[in-house]
């Protein structure tokens, strides 16, 4: 398997999925991004770190589109997203996993699932895909999503957008207020998704175990810039993530 | 013989009741109940929709398919409305209140300039049906069934299609579902769309009983709001049906006791003392014993 798969992988990496150029955003007059640059490879595992309050989940809200930016460009695969509403970035491809999970808590499981379809356009919706990762929601689909425990609500909401084609996904926090043993167990599917599902993620996260587990690389947002950038098995020694993170 | 015709007479009130409650109120589930914005103006929607009825009606279009017309006809108006005016006060309550009603003096005083203060009248079909020495008009029941036929018709709508999927999760949390793909602005406006295309049915039904004028609909918006209010918006439906079977009760049991316009206010009396006792609606409640009944049936999860 890794033998016949390396050239390839290679060759995907080769590619940039996101690139931000120069972004601002924030909420009426107020800035909190003020001016990221970075591209993401195809393929790529990157996290974002930082304090509380530094904009990491504005940073994932104005790449979904759920805050207009202010300035600067967001392009996805060659086109430029920067002004496009949420509902089509979604359907070109990215999947968004908000903090708090964004489970619809009064409908059922299935038909949870059943609004990821449209992720990534009109493809064939992939509903074993996400039971092979999460075989739990196959046992849930008759139940209401609001009766789950917070990690099948995870998956729930990972699971979600992998019954659609994504290309690209946006995790806020995919450890908040789950046990540690489930949050092996996301570790381990976020690096599936990119091995096995040849997905991208960008993740914010403040759980350094799980940074180290998953990712290939690591910045530090801080003020609203990227003011470092970690390799994810240095995590735990650096300088800078001591500064930044008040480690 | 007597003692089945009084029972019977009785049932027939108050199931007539039931109708008349469930389809004035049966737009407003949609557009209050689930949409959340407080639509005063649904009673000038069924006043357009009893127009279109009488006017096709006049023109030859056969009754049922006048009703129809009504239907498209108030939905067209509604998404036109939702575009122009109702989209920008989804989530504010009471300017939602204050332009609605602004809306239905708008469309009341509209209508009167325009067709003037002349009523309208369409003779009530299907004849009736003697029990002992009394007659009874058999267009009530026609009117029950229908009201049945479109709860009916809202549920599995909304249950098993992909639009009312997408409504569902839309009305929970627009923003996820915008960034899902859906696209929320048509949701919202096929959505209010509908609900003032069942409002304009019901307005169309409704005009072979009633005598139709600009005026139509204040008989209809009060009745239809507490009907939707004491029902709840935990489950829209099962709230609409459990509230207008309680409210035809009182009306039905008072309005014999006394007459007419006391049935009405005990109507009012009973939605205050219900929403004293369950101030979230009926369908609040059913849906909080239904999940104590659940839990209480499986071994807790912490021990």
């Amino acid at each position: 398997m890794m033998a016949s798969d390396a050239p390839a992988t290679s060759a995907r990496m080769a590619g940039t999925v996101l690139s931000v150029e120069a972004l601002c955003a924030g909420y009426g007059r107020v800035r909190i991004i003020q001016g990221v640059t970075l591209d993401v490879k195809n393929g790529e595992i990157l996290a974002i770190i930082g304090r509380n309050g530094v904009g990491k989940s504005t940073f994932l809200k104005t790449l979904i589109g759920a805050i207009s930016p202010m300035s600067g460009r967001i392009g996805f695969k060659d086109q430029d997203i920067s002004v496009m509403p949420p509902s089509r970035r979604a359907r070109l491809g990215i999947g968004y996993v908000p903090q708090g999970r964004g489970i619809f808590a009064r409908m059922s499981v299935a038909d949870n699932l059943l609004m990821g379809e449209r992720v990534g356009g009109k493809g064939v919706p992939n509903y074993e895909r996400v039971f092979q990762f999460f075989p739990i929601l196959k046992e849930r689909l008759g139940q209401k999503a609001g009766s789950l425990s917070g990690g099948e609500q995870q998956q729930l909401s990972i699971g979600r957008i992998l019954v659609g084609h994504p290309e690209l996904i946006l995790l806020d926090e995919p450890s908040e207020g789950i046990q540690p043993n489930i949050v092996q167990a996301i570790g381990r599917i976020i690096r599936r998704l990119r091995d096995e599902a040849q997905l991208t993620v960008v993740m914010v996260e403040q759980n350094l175990d799980l940074i180290q587990a998953t990712a290939d690389r690591c910045i530090v947002i801080d003020k609203g810039l990227v003011v470092a950038e970690i390799s994810p098995s240095d995590l735990a020694n650096s300088e800078s993530a001591r500064r930044y993170l008040a480690l | 013989m007597d003692t089945f015709a009084l029972i019977f007479g009785y049932a027939y009130q108050y199931f007539d009741n039931v109708g008349f409650l469930v389809l004035s109120a049966s737009g407003l589930i949609i557009i209050f109940g689930m949409m959340g914005v407080i639509n005063m103006a649904h009673g000038e929607l069924m006043m357009i929709g009893a127009y279109i009825t009488a006017f096709s009606y006049y023109a030859g279009v056969p009754a049922p398919i006048a009703v129809i017309f009504a239907g498209v006809g108030a939905g067209l108006v509604g998404m036109v409305l939702e575009r122009l005016v109702i989209r920008y006060f989804y989530k504010q309550l009471l300017s939602s209140l204050v332009v609605t009603w602004g809306l239905s003096l708008m469309f009341s005083q509209g209508f009167l300039l325009i067709f003037g203060p002349s009523i309208l009248n369409l003779p009530t079909p299907f004849g009736g049906f003697p029990i002992s020495e009394q007659t009874f008009g058999s267009y009530r029941l026609v009117l029950f069934g229908c009201a049945l036929a479109l709860v009916a018709g809202i549920w599995a709508l909304f249950t098993f299609t992909r639009f009312g999927t997408q409504a569902r999760a839309t009305m929970e949390d627009p923003a996820m579902a915008d960034a899902l793909g859906i696209n929320t602005r048509q949701v919202y406006s096929l959505t209010f769309g509908l609900g003032c295309a069942l409002g304009g049915i019901a307005g169309g039904l409704f005009a072979m009983t009633a005598t139709i004028s600009p005026f139509f609909g204040v008989n209809y918006t009060p009745l239809a709001f507490i009907t939707v209010v004491i029902g709840g918006g935990a489950n829209a439906i099962t709230g609409l049906i459990a509230s207008a079977l309680a409210l035809a009760g009182v009306q039905t049991v008072v309005v014999n006791a006394f007459n007419q316009y006391v049935g009405y206010i005990s109507m009012m009396a009973a939605a205050f003392l219900i929403l004293l006792a369950l101030p979230r609606g009926i369908s609040d409640y059913l849906e909080r014993r239904k999940l104590r009944a659940v839990r209480a049936s499986r071994p807790s999860p912490h021990g």
